[in-house]
């Protein structure tokens, strides 16, 4: 996966968090964008931001790592 | 008494009432629910009150004579001819101005009458040529009939009189003549001009014996204000208009009635053939988008279908650089399958995908989603709305609960506040436009949301429209301050809002929204537009009585396109503007099946009617009539393949009939995801800029080649009737069946009927739609199942989808893509109206003749600072890439704001837009580009590149196309 790629999920995520932040609390918020990334990424898309949030986590904002970590344990 | 009558269903509708859309009923209909009863020659009639008595007549299949009247114009009373006898009333009145009154008993035939009617024609055919043998209108034209009707057998006044015989014949518009000396100075011609499209463009000149039509000021039909719709041509009872195609080829002698594919009005024509060519289009007035009236591409722009560029038979190749092996479909299907097997085999199920389309038939588009999902066995589908209309779906979907607009175009009529916003309905949506400027002529608001100022603004003979120029990508700032001003102010219908709408939501929502962030004044720093102005909108809409809201792609094309939709459904939730005729929230869908390929499930998360993939009971639906399992993970969107394709987990990709290349962001991006792809198939009527990145090249089939459906953007579905072969054998959806079969999924249908029935099995909203019954209403909106037997117009009038309607919260966000020092102006993109999307179809008609290459306009003051004069080459540069466009000086902007369209590939306007997208589709955000302008000498290097490629291309297609041109496809065994 290019890098290009990779920033553009990236990008995506923020954006996505960025416009459910209302939602009021970090938890509602990233319920809100985890429940937002299992309806409409593809199952590659969440394969590579789950693989790229256990390698460089710190990389990730916080909501985005607590995002990504929702997805990641939500049944399939 | 002859006949009921209610006015409520007057328009024809087979086996329910008696119109029929072929008859010309001399006047418009009434209105009225006051009921009238005559006699008309001894027949009994009832009607609406303020009927006219030649409309009576007609209704009661008594056919007075008549020149001037038409059923489409208001009574003009000019020829005369329709003069009847009324008893108890002096004189000879003209039936076409005379309402009836109750118990008018009229006399149509009388030998006065005889007498004065012979007269009229007299005099009108003493200035006439007597060259009816020759004349392109020959066996139809109204005037050789109303002097057969009349009996009229001699001229006592002579043919040496002063005449206008030798008036000069304008030949200047590409698609019909103006000959005045046929000419009966009926005004027909400049009433539908101003009454019917509201263009206002003709006139009669002179008084008496010297008045003559002319356009706008005495000027060359070409060079006037003249928009080509063609309504003059239609009215005209000579051949005085004439379309060039019948002069050229004679009357048609038969017709057949199907759905224009060029927007998403969807209007109706009557396809007017000689054998299997088309003479002319001309709009039906059973179609019930349209009414009758056209534009210049669905009027006259049809003969793409049979241009020379067309792709006449199969074409394989195994590089970009090979030249193209004309092949049979058994053969091209077969490379097809071979191909996408191996790199599935190779890289895995999901490495292939397929992009349906816009401008194919429901049933074309519902079975290149069923391969995909059913064949390729992923759910890698994807569709150009996601490039357009994609928020419209996640918003509406999200506040309404359906993706779709709550209306029919018919509604605007009732509306007494429009807005508009990022639409431009008079270029973009023309038919439509008309009516929006029809309804704004009778008195409605017309307020306008959009940074360039539009022609509606300005409406002939209505009150100029309140303008919003806001600043591009600030959508969601001014529709917060617009709802904080209806909160804050007390105009929210608070009725609507505690019996339809969910209130928690709305709490969360109010209080949201009333705070003084969200004011029009805090807000005028953001958008640009000053807050008195905005307050004065609020008002003007939440005060209508009935306010209805239009947007186009001027709203979704944006990074909070999908915010901004759910802004926008907050407004009409706010004050009850929704469930009822002449309010609603009402997408302008950019091509002519846009809202069908969304319905039927073209998107990568959703089967047909909008069923997310991850439901199980849907998928056990579908898996059981399609007999595979479906996956339950999302597919990949197209931005997204192309990201895939770029790092090489996505292998291969078909298309049936878009323009990626073209029509995509930054499509320097585009053109590397496709050299990327191992094969590429494409299915189109031409080597298309996506085509010359193939490996596959199927022939498509136009929308004259084919049956099926298209689902315009009031969710009316109308049917799509073959009116000529297939040019290479294969209608679309066939094309698709057989790729299907040579991958191993069996498909089997016989006619797209039987599509449609496997759709209305699978999708709740469609469970009443069939072919039959699309024969017998004319057409369907939906929703259509047992509820709705016979469809939807208005749509929530009782509850949502979702039970309750639900606000949602819209937070401002700045557009990354914001103006810098580097990239000081911000570029917007659009239509223009001759040309239509990628111009693959309009730039092979005349209607280039309007607009033969793309400009850059620029606000004189902007253009000031950089020495540039109208006509300069321009170099765009963005932070993507760089273009060179002409300039054209244009205060339609405020400073600062540029604009462009995407018609010409050359152009490469998409070569500069970004690939930013909304945040919740990914519908990119080609409304705000930064870019600087400065003057240039030659080309971009992309221009010089795309010259050189597009040759090289051509050059390998050429042998292919000279050896085709007698030739056809060999026949699928």
């Amino acid at each position: 996966m290019s890098d290009q790629q990779l920033n553009n999920l990236i990008k995506m995520l923020d954006q996505i968090i960025a416009n459910n932040l209302h939602h009021g609390d970090d938890d509602k918020v990233t319920d809100v964008a985890a429940d937002h990334l299992h309806k409409f990424w593809a199952r590659s898309m969440k394969q590579r931001i789950i693989a790229y949030a256990s390698e460089s986590p710190a990389e990730l904002s916080a909501l985005a790592r607590s995002t990504i970590a929702k997805l990641e344990a939500a049944p399939e | 008494m002859l006949h009921y009558y209610d006015p409520r269903t007057e328009s024809y509708q087979p086996g329910k009432n008696r119109l029929n859309p072929d008859v010309d009923y001399g006047t418009p209909v009434s209105l009225s629910e006051e009921l009238v009863s005559i006699s008309v020659d001894g027949r009994d009639i009832t009607v609406p009150e303020g009927t006219s008595v030649l409309r009576a007549a007609a209704l009661a299949g008594i056919n007075i004579p008549k020149l001037c009247a038409s059923d489409n114009l208001e009574a003009f009373g000019s020829c005369r001819l329709c003069a009847v006898e009324i008893e108890g009333r002096r004189g000879y009145p003209a039936s076409c101005t005379t309402p009836v009154a109750e118990g008018m008993a009229v006399t149509t035939q009388t030998g006065k009458l005889a007498k004065l009617r012979r007269n009229i024609m007299e005099l009108y055919i003493s200035d006439h040529p007597l060259d009816c043998l020759t004349c392109p209108a020959n066996g139809n034209c109204e005037l050789q009939d109303v002097a057969g009707a009349v009996g009229l057998r001699e001229v006592r006044y002579g043919f040496d009189g002063e005449n206008h015989l030798d008036a000069e014949i304008d030949d200047s518009n590409p698609y019909f003549s103006f000959d005045p000396s046929k000419c009966i100075v009926c005004s027909r011609c400049v009433r539908a001009c101003d009454e019917v499209q509201g263009t206002f463009a003709l006139t009669i000149e002179g008084r008496g014996f010297d008045s003559k039509v002319t356009a706008s000021q005495n000027d060359p039909f070409m060079d006037s204000e003249c928009v080509s719709c063609g309504a003059c041509v239609q009215a005209c009872p000579t051949s005085t208009l004439m379309e060039k195609s019948v002069i050229d080829a004679g009357q048609p002698e038969h017709s057949v009635v199907t759905t224009c594919a060029y927007c998403g009005v969807g209007c109706s024509f009557k396809a007017e053939m000689k054998g299997d060519q088309v003479v002319r289009m001309v709009p039906y007035k059973g179609g019930e988008a349209n009414h009758g009236h056209s534009c210049v591409k669905g009027r006259f722009a049809f003969g793409y279908a049979t241009h020379k560029d067309r792709i006449k038979e199969p074409m394989i190749r195994e590089t970009i650089n090979d030249p193209w092996q004309v092949v049979s479909w058994d053969e091209a299907l077969a490379f097809s399958a071979k191909k996408l097997k191996g790199i599935q085999a190779e890289h895995g199920r999901e490495s292939i995908g397929g992009i349906t389309s816009s401008r194919c038939t429901n049933e074309e588009t519902y079975l290149v989603q069923k391969l995909v999902r059913a064949a390729f066995g992923n759910n890698n589908t994807d569709t150009c709305a996601r490039v357009c209309h994609s928020p419209t779906g996640y918003g509406l979907k999200t506040t309404l609960g359906e993706s779709a607009g709550t209306q029919t175009f018919d509604s605007v009529m009732k509306a007494d506040t429009i807005v508009v916003i990022g639409a431009n309905p008079t270029d973009a949506h023309p038919v439509f436009g008309s009516l929006m400027r029809k309804r704004l002529r009778l008195g409605a608001k017309l307020i306008v949301i959009d940074p360039r100022r539009i022609d509606v603004i300005h409406t002939p003979h209505a009150a100029e429209g309140l303008h919003l120029p806001l600043r591009p990508g600030t959508n969601v700032a001014i529709v917060n301050a617009l709802a904080h001003v209806i909160v804050t102010e007390g105009l929210e219908d608070q009725e609507f809002i505690h019996n339809r709408c969910d209130t928690e939501a709305y709490n969360a929502w109010r209080t949201f929204i009333a705070e003084a962030r969200n004011s029009p004044e805090a807000m005028e720093a953001v958008t640009g537009v000053a807050a008195d102005k905005v307050r004065e909108a609020a008002r003007m809409y939440a005060q209508a009585d009935n306010g209805a809201i239009y947007y186009g792609l001027g709203v979704t094309e944006h990074s909070q396109g999908s915010t901004m939709v759910m802004g926008i459904a907050n407004l009409a939730l706010a004050t009850g503007n929704i469930g009822k005729e002449g309010g609603g929230v009402n997408p302008l869908r950019g091509q002519n099946n846009v809202q069908g390929s969304c319905d039927m499930g073209s998107f990568p998360h959703e089967l047909p009617g909008y069923q997310h993939v991850s439901d199980p009971a849907v998928r056990e639906r579908f898996q059981a009539v399609w007999g595979v399992p479906i996956d339950n993970e999302p597919g990949l969107r197209i931005p997204n393949m192309f990201d895939a394709a770029i790092a090489g987990s996505f292998k291969a990709l078909y298309v049936q009939g878009e323009d990626i290349a073209q029509s995509d962001p930054n499509t320097q991006h585009v053109e590397s995801a496709l050299r990327a792809l191992d094969c590429l198939i494409v299915q189109d009527i031409f080597l298309n800029e996506t085509a010359k990145f193939a490996h596959v090249l199927l022939p498509g089939s136009t929308f004259l080649e084919k049956n099926g459906t298209f689902t315009n953007a009031e969710r009316r579905i109308n049917r799509v009737r073959k009116v000529m072969e297939p040019i290479a054998g294969l209608e679309d959806w066939e094309v698709t069946m057989a790729l299907s079969n040579a991958l191993g999924y069996p498909m089997h249908y016989s006619h797209p009927s039987e599509i449609m029935d496997e759709i209305a099995s699978l999708t709740p909203t469609f469970t009443g739609v069939n072919y039959d019954k699309l024969e017998q209403l004319g057409s369907i909106q939906w929703p259509c199942n047992d509820e709705y037997p016979e469809g939807t117009p208005t749509m929530h009038t009782v509850d949502f989808p979702i039970g309750k309607g639900r606000f949602a919260i819209t937070e401002y966000l700045a557009s990354e893509e914001c103006a810098s020092r580097r990239f000081p102006l911000l570029l917007t993109t659009g239509r223009i109206l001759s040309q239509y999307n990628v111009g693959a179809q309009t730039r092979r008609t005349s209607n280039s003749d309007w607009h033969e290459e793309d400009l850059l306009e620029l606000h004189p003051s902007d253009a000031e600072l950089r020495g540039v004069k109208d006509g300069d080459w321009l170099g765009i540069s963005s932070r993507v890439g760089h273009t060179v466009l002409r300039a054209k000086l244009s205060t339609r902007m405020l400073p600062g704001v540029v604009y462009t369209t995407f018609h010409h590939p050359s152009s490469g306007a998409n070569v500069v837009t970004t690939d930013n997208s909304d945040w919740a589709t990914n519908c990119p955000e080609y409304k705000v580009t930064a870019v600087q302008v400065e003057k240039v000498s030659q080309p971009s290097d992309w221009q010089r590149n795309f010259v050189d490629f597009n040759k090289r291309q051509q050059a390998l297609l050429k042998p292919t196309m000279e050896s085709g041109e007698d030739c056809h496809a060999t026949a699928l065994k």
